[in-house]
């Protein structure tokens, strides 16, 4: 293929204009029903370029140069402020979403972005304990995952603020601490745990679970959800009584886009109450959106897995970013537990 | 001393299938799990029925022979002109390429692009990809080829010049002949990287540059799926029968 | 071309010598701090722990390659032999990394075929250890050996074996001083290649080892993601990349051009 003659086919391309109203949306891999963005393009004659990213660093990493190409992303919540800060977001035009009003309680007004200027929920979860129903102790608390009797069987996420979120929550403090004396004991608590832990694994664990080669792995509540569901009497998820972390992904526009009608469209329809079921459904995520939750099938929306009731999720805190020292404190803390 | 050889490539080569040997296995298996329920083409429907898969393949054999075939040439010349005037840069700045961690590549790339594209008005793509490539398997392909220029007898140049030749038929006539597997044996190598590539890839690839890596990634995060195994097994396949037919061209 | 090879090396340099940006990026106080990293210990473990495994990694895999190689260059279908090589290697890395989880899992093949078969009890922990990442560093890097080597062993000429043979060498003399002298550069050459991807590998200890150790290419990944400090990973790349030249320079013979 001759790149010169690319290169030239793409400029000419660009420079006549476009043939086809476009939007470039950027979201995390498997977080879309199949047909949400077929029908989306189909509906509003849009075409949509679909990409996807692995881990959130990595979007960043493209999107802070402020000319990545793309319009519409879904960064997570602890990320949102430094990116409003940063001036990377487009503010929402609430009088284009009509259906912005399916939010209830948290999400209408969540601590990440109050009035949702900036960005909208999409999807939301909590981070607990996924385990084999029948071993002793069951885990109903971090604490137990200390647990010299499941040595070998437990597993942790590979992902430093989850960790610490656990160890801190332990010890009584909050998921988002900075003080260096919390860290450290946390950080302590985790090289404690190390000889008992058979790996650390993120969503890969779910298959070694069912298969039975892991106890208890400390999972997100989207892979718990899947592994019950591929293995209902056998396994089960709880979230510890010491408090959790909370996630929640949003959708947002980049201020370099400059098809902010379309994506506004986009996000509109990602708001309607079908869609939001649709999606919730596929990827067996918790949706925030109330009117889809509405719409889900019982066993879905009464799973205490994905929708634990508020009295459960009060325990639960949410992420929030860190400041600069304390991220570095922290890095050098997970290298210090990596290497112990 | 023969049978031994052999018999000892037999088990490398067996070591080295095992698991495509698996993976293509479990390609047919009807269940999503690791339990065996029956024969089934159901994966294999599924990854071609997935039009984003397939472009994803597209686009990585694209990048794949494009960055190959200038790395291979870039590459054999700088080990040719480093062999007959040994410079520091050059060879200094192949050491480094070397030495240099994937993710640091990826990510001075990236901001070196972002950079030039203030003036030239380009946007990340298939091309920031296929340079991105030949920046880092030239140094392989150098590598390679020296190590062969090594035990080559430069009286063999000088002679074809004596004879008549030019710089450039000598080259072509003399040195290039006896040159040519280590050249096929670097650009394999090239291809092989970058095919494979993953962490440079999705540093520098633009929308619309999505590769085979970055979906399989995707994909295997999540734990175990067959419509993996269907890919792989059809990659060694569809690369296997090519490999058979250029074998099969160049005996003939 | 010169540039295109030199310029993320700069790139590199220059921010490591920069601070690091509130979200990741670099920004502008120039700076030596992010270089402290060479008087703490941990860093230096970590280091010396990635340029054990990667030269364990070399060893074997020249180990290994070698009497392939020699097999591949009398073969008559050399490019059929070679592609056969390397064709296992053109299917995702990734993949093939699952697939050698599922073989050493403690529900894996590999154990469930000996507690079927009555020898042994309890299944073998062959994931999550030293030795699994050792497997899987190997089996990724094979190629890196066997190109090179397959370049020099080739041209190797069959009569100077066939003349260490009349003078009465055995074949293991012969090996030990004829082919392997010759072939030194491409040995050298096979070495290079393995050892320094080696060094900066993260992906096979991630997920072989189960990241419970942590390699320079895993704290090096780190800084650029999640801990977004550049700078420091910028030093840390530096530092690496100082290191294997070092090496490269050390392990040449005296006046001889190592490339």
């Amino acid at each position: 293929m001759n790149r010169r003659m690319f290169l030239l086919g793409a400029a000419g391309a660009a420079a006549c204009g476009k043939t086809k109203p476009r939007l470039n949306v950027y979201n995390w891999s498997d977080y879309v029903a199949p047909d949400t963005i077929p029908n989306f393009q189909r509906e509003s004659g849009l075409r949509i370029r679909y990409g996807t990213y692995e881990s959130a660093p990595e979007m960043l990493a493209k999107v802070m140069t402020g000319n990545s190409g793309w319009d519409v992303v879904f960064p997570a919540a602890e990320i949102v402020p430094p990116m409003i800060e940063m001036g990377l977001l487009q503010k929402l035009d609430h009088s284009r979403l009509p259906h912005l009003n399916v939010f209830e309680g948290i999400f209408r007004n969540p601590p990440w972005d109050p009035k949702l200027e900036y960005t909208i929920p999409y999807m939301d979860g909590a981070t607990g304990i996924l385990y084999r129903r029948g071993i002793a102790p069951e885990p109903e608390a971090w604490a137990d995952l200390w647990d010299a009797r499941l040595r070998g069987k437990i597993t942790m996420l590979d992902d430093p603020p989850e960790v610490f979120a656990a160890c801190l929550k332990r010890l009584g403090d909050s998921i988002n601490s900075g003080v260096p004396d919390q860290l450290r004991g946390a950080a302590r608590l985790a090289m404690a745990q190390k000889p008992l832990l058979r790996a650390y694994l993120n969503a890969e664990v779910r298959d070694q679970v069912i298969a039975g080669d892991v106890w208890a792995a400390q999972a997100w509540a989207v892979t718990a959800g899947q592994a019950i569901a591929a293995a209902p009497d056998r396994l089960a998820y709880s979230l510890p009584r010491e408090g959790f972390a909370r996630y929640c992904d949003t959708v947002a526009i980049l201020r370099e886009s400059r098809r902010g009608d379309e994506a506004h469209r986009f996000i509109d329809y990602l708001l309607r109450p079908e869609v939001g079921a649709s999606i919730a459904q596929a990827t067996q995520t918790a949706t925030p959106n109330a009117a889809a939750q509405r719409l889900l099938p019982a066993a879905m929306r009464e799973n205490p897995v994905l929708y634990p009731g508020e009295e459960v999720l009060a325990r639960g805190e949410w992420f929030a970013a860190q400041t600069a020292a304390s991220q570095k404190l922290r890095d050098r803390l997970w290298t210090e537990i990596k290497s112990a | 001393m023969k049978r031994g050889l052999a018999l000892y490539a037999i088990a490398v080569y067996a070591f080295l299938h095992l698991p495509l040997l698996i993976l293509a296995l479990f390609s047919f298996n009807a269940s999503k799990f690791t339990l065996w329920e029956g024969f089934s083409l159901r994966w294999y429907r599924a990854a071609l029925a997935d039009a984003d898969l397939v472009q994803s393949a597209i686009n990585s054999l694209i990048i794949a022979i494009s960055a190959t075939a200038l790395a291979t040439t870039i590459g054999t010349l700088a080990a040719y002109a480093l062999w007959k005037r040994s410079s520091t840069w050059l060879a200094g700045s192949l050491y480094l390429s070397l030495v240099t961690p994937e993710i640091v590549t990826g990510v001075s790339l990236l901001a070196f692009f972002q950079w030039a594209f203030r003036f030239l008005h380009w946007k990340l793509g298939m091309h920031t990809v296929i340079l991105a490539h030949v920046a880092f398997s030239v140094a392989y392909v150098a590598v390679v080829v020296m190590a062969r220029l090594r035990t080559f007898d430069p009286a063999l140049e000088e002679a074809a010049l004596d004879l008549g030749a030019d710089e450039f038929g000598a080259f072509r006539r003399v040195t290039l002949p006896y040159l040519w597997p280590a050249i096929a044996a670097a650009a394999m190598l090239a291809f092989t990287v970058s095919i494979d590539d993953y962490v440079i890839t999705s540093l520098v690839a633009g929308i619309d540059s999505q590769t085979l890596p970055m979906t399989i990634y995707a994909m295997a995060r999540r734990g175990v799926n067959p419509m993996l195994n269907a890919i792989s097994t059809m990659v060694v396949i569809v690369l296997g029968a090519m490999v058979l037919m250029a074998e099969r061209l160049r005996s003939s | 071309m010169l540039v295109t090879l030199a310029i993320p090396s700069a790139i590199v340099c220059l921010y490591s010598l920069l601070t690091r940006g509130a979200y990741g990026g670099v920004e502008r106080p120039w700076t030596l701090e992010n270089f402290k990293l060479l008087g703490d210990p941990l860093y230096l473990m970590i280091f010396f722990r990635s340029l054990w495994i990667a030269a364990a990694a070399t060893a074997l895999c020249i180990g290994l390659a070698f009497p392939l190689v020699l097999f591949i260059a009398r073969s008559r279908r050399k490019n059929l032999c070679l592609s056969l090589v390397i064709l296992p290697f053109w299917t995702s890395f990734l993949i093939r990394i699952y697939a050698w989880m599922f073989l050493l899992r403690d529900t894996g093949l590999i154990n469930t075929v000996l507690r079927g078969a009555g020898l042994i009890h309890d299944p073998l922990p062959l994931l999550y250890n030293d030795g699994a990442v050792l497997l899987g560093l190997v089996y990724g890097f094979l190629p890196f050996a066997v190109l090179p080597l397959y370049a020099t062993v080739e041209r190797l000429d069959p009569a100077l074996l066939e003349a260490a043979a009349d003078l009465g060498a055995k074949p293991l003399d012969a090996l030990f001083r004829v082919t392997i002298p010759l072939c030194a550069p491409g040995i050298r050459a096979a070495a290079i290649l393995t050892f320094v991807p080696c060094l900066g590998t993260y992906l096979t200890s991630d997920l072989l080892g189960g990241s419970k150790t942590i390699l320079i290419g895993n704290v090096i990944q780190n800084q650029f993601t999640a801990a977004r400090d550049w700078p420091f990973g910028a030093a840390l790349s530096v530092v690496l990349m100082m290191l294997a030249l070092v090496l490269m320079f050390a392990a040449r013979r005296h006046g001889e051009e190592l490339v």
